[in-house]
């Protein structure tokens, strides 16, 4: 057995124990308890930048607690592992700041801050452990966490779509967990093989339902834009940084890294994405909410990293990686911007909207560029994770499948204009927002600094990228 | 060749764009910054011609590097380029001196100008589609910097050539797959089967929207209204046509072997000979100066596909010949426009006239620039329209007629416009007038001697320009010098001649140069035609977008249906379910001690059995 990495352990425990003291300290001082709420999420993005030298060398690391009867706390760090954590604190940290400023009015702050960072915290945990069982833990204290975030308002109808939000992804965690329980028996124990075995359909479709439901993917999409009723820097967590990638990655993880899912199931799932990509396009197109609109936005992209994945090649999986970390960024500076909107305008529907561009110069510019990484326009990092999803889509033979994608980007360039044209361009229609706080401005500028840095310097996230996708397949580089 | 000569071409604008972008005052600093980029881009362009060079750069893994190749067509289109970008910036010298967004739009000239060197220097696919596609931005933000409400065609034309630019994307990881390398100079597919003819189409699409043919034309009229001035000269009238072609030549060159036997060459002929007609038609009935000549730059896209569409070398000369020439003619009557906006403050034809006593180094401009694409020889258009003649009338008898037809409008039209602009009565308002300042005027007088030399002596631009393009290709062949066949000449004259006597005809029953083709707008059946026309019945972005909101509808069922299920299906369910449950909780004992035994009973059974 390899050496204990208690690296890892701080990573997932210090997020995760220590919001449990933001509450306390919250008593003792706010702005003492943001900013621990801050170094918290930092030391997770610190601990994984950490994490990266190994894994660009092929090295896993390990951390082990065996408590007997099979029960254990088993965490690996892969450099899927490590991209995908260091991608979503790195996007978390960033709302973390921004909610600072967003939230500062709100009522219930101790529990808005004690719930987003045991949310990341619990991402941490998810993304690296080695066992289904933590794995299972750490999914449904994430499903607690975006329940109480998305009825953070309280309100009948907030609490209302939390209920639909927690009991479409329970019932998901429920079926996984049965599948779970399948690959368990299977294989003796819960731990993830470290070669991958063959998985039995029935097991398969299970878990699949879990991921699709967690993930925002038809049919179990819809609660997704009914959870805009949440805070917009809890959108952007959910849609950019945590919840919804949680689906994606789970699935690289059992089914690419794993397990050898059935035959024919990765196209299956890759006509479960075309479906989604393409319905939810569409839908965003006719939607007058601003959140609803991003959010099935997400839905559409989502489908798209599914794509990469279940096309399974090397160039799929690295495209698929890019496409989680460029529309992070991009869609967690759309969520922020219609955060600031809202904030100045306090409406979501566009058509009360129009000229906001005079009014909030910067949060237009910001809007605009997260939107071309979206669509897939250079120099912006969404244009290589769109060309990689659907090349790689191409070369594993499924041309039609592509074709679908294809229609859906096209509709994609067409909701993202409308919704800046209703939002930004044209004739007042009476509303007009002061742009936000420095604190919130600032964090979305560095959201579209980085959306667009991941494109310029995409030599840099393509390595770890490269280096994750060959050894997910087991290629030695 | 070394690194820094290779990438001089995309760094320097690029550099001198982001320099730009933040100088807001009206110091004239942008202006000369913009000139020394530009001007600094065409010594580069220069130095770089006779070289040829690769520069391979890692980027993201997978094969998809920075392949950079600098060749003799690429260095041509990079010269061209360059030198009409130095053109247009020494006539916004003065043309934008006064506009705020003046920064702006400089920036966004140079880095486009980057991003058209970048994707014609390109030797990788996604090299070049990175720099294609880097174009959108530059290209919303011109438009977007116009008259009030530009935003709007700024928007159409984005997401027009963005939807072609996804085509293009698609169509290039086809080709990817189909030869098993990404790098341009190594690809020769055949298009002989199904998968690498829709990988061609993609892949034409994205070309030819670029270039701006039809069915992806429509934001050009609008863009002509909307935009500043400049940017008509410099983007669809030059800049995108270099590009659009460049592509559209190496795609059916280099990387598929388009030959006359596939059904793409009749296809590619057939969009070319329609949007010749059609555009031509729009062109003949516009009442702007600008609207005018930005039909025309869609109808010119017609011959140039239809002479690649030809796949024959006479044709392929043709439309590479025709793509420099039109750029230069199609600039300069855009620049002719551009001063006449500036100093008469208009250019509706109605409120102008007697222009060309005014302004009479920018009508001559105008003379040479008119007959260059009206095809009157000596000029440079003439010579390259023969050769396209020759092609088509190789190919099929009916796509000569297109050709020749859509020359007929394009002469009528350019007659009414001259007649209504430069000539007729003088309006009072335009006494004052006077001729365009000399940075403007350079530049128009430049490209009309170019229009001049490109025609007399066609055999410099031919022999060492565009023959090369071809190589083994051309098999002997040489175009230069007065065209073979004289009888296609006398039929051209011919036409022209039909086009004076249309003109001398409808100008005399009208009594105007602007109603001049009234008996062909108002025909008894185009009448109609062009009512629907004018109302954007036709535009092809508005059917787009009908199609795109039915999509939208249709996917707007389905996700409403499934939420149904969630929202009204699911809980219904539940609460059917628990008030049967509730019935059966009546509170007597002796039914919850049957119902216990029954279930004792079924579960005795199922581990028995």
């Amino acid at each position: 057995m390899r050496s204990q990495n208690l690296l890892l352990l701080v990573i997932v425990l210090a997020p995760v124990l220590g919001s449990l003291l933001l509450p306390l300290t919250g008593a003792v001082s706010a702005r003492l308890r943001n900013a621990l709420a801050i170094l918290l999420v930092l030391a997770a993005v610190v601990g994984s930048a950490l994490l990266v030298p190994d894994a660009m060398a092929g090295r896993t690391q390990t951390f082990r607690a065996d408590f007997g009867l099979g029960i254990n706390f088993a965490l690996k760090a892969d450099a899927l592992a490590v991209f995908m954590a260091l991608a979503s604190s790195l996007i978390s940290a960033i709302i973390l700041i921004y909610s600072t400023g967003y939230i500062a009015h709100y009522a219930n702050q101790n529990e808005y801050y004690l719930m987003v960072v045991l949310f990341l915290g619990a991402m941490m945990g998810l993304v690296y452990s080695a066992n289904l069982i933590l794995l299972y833990v750490f999914w449904e204290i994430t499903a607690i966490c975006s329940w109480r975030l998305i009825g953070f308002f309280r309100e009948p109808m907030q609490v209302l779509r939390a209920d639909k939000a927690f009991l479409v992804t329970v019932f998901g965690a429920l079926a996984m967990l049965l599948g779970f329980v399948m690959l368990g028996s299977q294989q003796g124990s819960f731990d993830m093989p470290s070669a991958p075995i063959s998985v039995a359909l029935p097991a398969a479709i299970l878990i699949l339902l879990g991921i699709l439901s967690k993930s925002a993917t038809l049919p179990f999409h819809t609660w997704l834009p009914d959870a805009g009723v949440a805070p917009s820097p809890v959108t952007a967590l959910l849609h950019a940084a945590v919840l919804v990638k949680i689906g994606v990655y789970v699935y690289a993880r059992l089914f690419v890294v794993s397990y050898i899912p059935p035959e024919g199931f990765a196209t299956l799932v890759m006509a479960v994405a075309a479906t989604s990509a393409l319905v939810s396009a569409g839908a965003a197109l006719l939607e007058h909410d601003m959140k609803r609109i991003i959010a099935y936005s997400t839905i559409s992209q989502i489908g798209f990293i599914f794509l990469g994945l279940a096309a399974g090649n090397e160039l799929g999986l690295a495209g698929a990686l890019i496409y989680i970390l460029a529309h992070g960024f991009a869609k967690g500076g759309l969520f922020l911007c219609a955060g600031i909107i809202e904030h100045g305008t306090h409406t979501k529907d566009i058509r009360q909207m129009g000229g906001l561009l005079k009014t909030m110069p910067v949060t237009a510019i910001v809007f605009l560029f997260c939107a071309f990484s979206v669509m897939g326009v250079p120099p912006l990092g969404g244009f290589f994770g769109k060309y990689m999803v659907i090349s790689a889509a191409i070369n594993s033979g499924h041309l039609v499948l592509g074709l679908v994608f294809l229609l859906g980007a096209f509709l994609t360039v067409l909701y993202l204009l409308r919704l800046f044209n209703m939002v930004f361009l044209g004739e007042s229609r009476g509303l007009a927002g002061p742009e936000g706080t420095p604190v919130m401005v600032g964090s979305v500028v560095v959201l579209a600094a980085l959306a667009l840095a991941s494109g310029l310097a995409i030599y840099w996230p393509a390595l770890l990228a490269n280096q994750a996708a060959s050894q997910m397949l087991g290629i030695a580089r | 060749m070394s690194a820094i000569m290779m990438w001089a071409p995309i760094l320097i604008p690029l550099a001198g764009g982001l320099l730009v972008l933040p100088m807001r005052g009206k110091s004239g600093l942008r202006e000369i910054v913009a000139l020394l980029a530009t001007l600094a881009n065409l010594v580069v362009a220069i130095a770089n011609f006779n070289s040829v060079g690769t520069w391979t750069g890692q980027w993201v893994g997978h094969g998809l590097d920075i392949v950079l190749l600098n060749y003799q067509f690429s260095a041509f289109i990079l010269a061209a380029a360059a030198s009409f970008a130095l053109l247009v910036c020494l006539f916004c010298f003065r043309f934008m001196r006064e506009k705020t967004s003046a920064n702006q739009f400089f920036a966004y000239m140079l880095i486009s100008l980057a991003m058209v060197d970048g994707a014609v220097l390109a030797d990788h696919l996604v090299t070049l589609l990175f720099f294609w596609e880097g174009l959108l931005i530059t290209l919303m933000g011109m438009i977007a910097i116009g008259r009030p409400g530009a935003f709007k065609t700024a928007v159409k034309a984005f997401v027009i050539v963005g939807i072609s630019d996804l085509c293009l994307m698609f169509g290039m990881a086809m080709a990817g797959l189909a030869s098993g390398t990404l790098v341009m100079s190594k690809m020769h597919l055949p298009v002989t089967d199904a998968f690498n003819a829709l990988a061609f189409v993609l892949m034409m699409i994205g070309a030819i929207a670029k270039a701006g043919s039809m069915p992806f034309h429509s934001w050009i009229p609008d863009a002509a209204v909307d935009a500043p001035l400049p940017f008509m000269a410099i983007l669809p009238a030059s800049l995108e046509k270099l590009a659009g072609i460049y592509l559209l030549s190496r795609i059916s060159l280099d990387l598929f072997q388009l030959t006359p036997e596939s059904w793409l060459s009749p296809l590619l002929m057939i969009i070319g000979a329609v949007t010749i007609l059609l555009a031509v038609m729009m062109a003949l009935i516009q009442k702007d100066y600008k609207k005018l000549l930005s039909y025309h730059a869609i109808s010119q896209v017609g011959y140039m596909v239809l002479g690649i569409g030809t796949a024959l070398p006479v044709g392929i000369i043709g439309g590479i010949f025709h793509m420099i020439n039109h750029a230069m003619y199609k600039s300069c009557l855009f620049l002719t426009g551009g001063a006449v906006e500036k100093q008469a403050g208009t250019t509706d034809l109605a409120k102008l006239g007697g222009l060309a006593r005014k302004m009479p180094i920018t009508f001559a401009c105008f003379f040479v620039a008119a007959c260059s694409i009206s095809g009157v020889p000596p000029f440079n258009g003439f010579f390259s329209k023969e050769l396209l003649y020759d092609a088509a009338l190789d190919r099929h008898f009916i796509f000569y007629i297109a050709a020749l037809g859509g020359s007929f409008l394009t002469a009528a039209s350019f007659l009414k416009l001259g007649h209504a602009a430069y000539f007729g009565k003088r309006s009072s308002e335009h006494d004052n007038v006077r001729e365009a300042p000399i940075t403007m005027l350079l530049p128009m007088l430049v490209i009309a001697a170019a229009c001049i030399f490109f025609g007399v002596h066609n055999s410099w631009p031919l022999r060492n320009l565009i023959q090369p393009v071809l190589g083994a290709r051309l098999e002997g062949h040489d175009f230069a010098g007065w065209p073979h066949s004289m009888r296609l000449v006398w039929l051209t004259v011919a036409v022209l001649a039909g086009a004076i006597m249309n003109h001398i005809a409808g100008a005399t029953v009208y009594g105007s140069g602007i109603n001049a083709v009234d008996h062909i707008h108002y025909a008894p059946l185009l009448k109609p035609i062009y009512e629907q026309a004018e109302r954007r019945a036709f535009d092809p972005y508005e059917i787009m977008l009908d199609v795109a909101a039915f999509i939208a509808r249709g996917a707007w069922s389905v996700d409403r249906a499934i939420d149904w299920v969630y929202n009204r299906l699911a809980v219904g369910a539940a609460m059917l379910g628990s008030t049967f449950l509730k019935l059966l909780h009546t509170g007597d004992y002796a039914l919850y001690v049957a119902w216990a035994l029954a279930g004792a009973a079924i579960v005795v059974w199922y581990m028995v059995s």
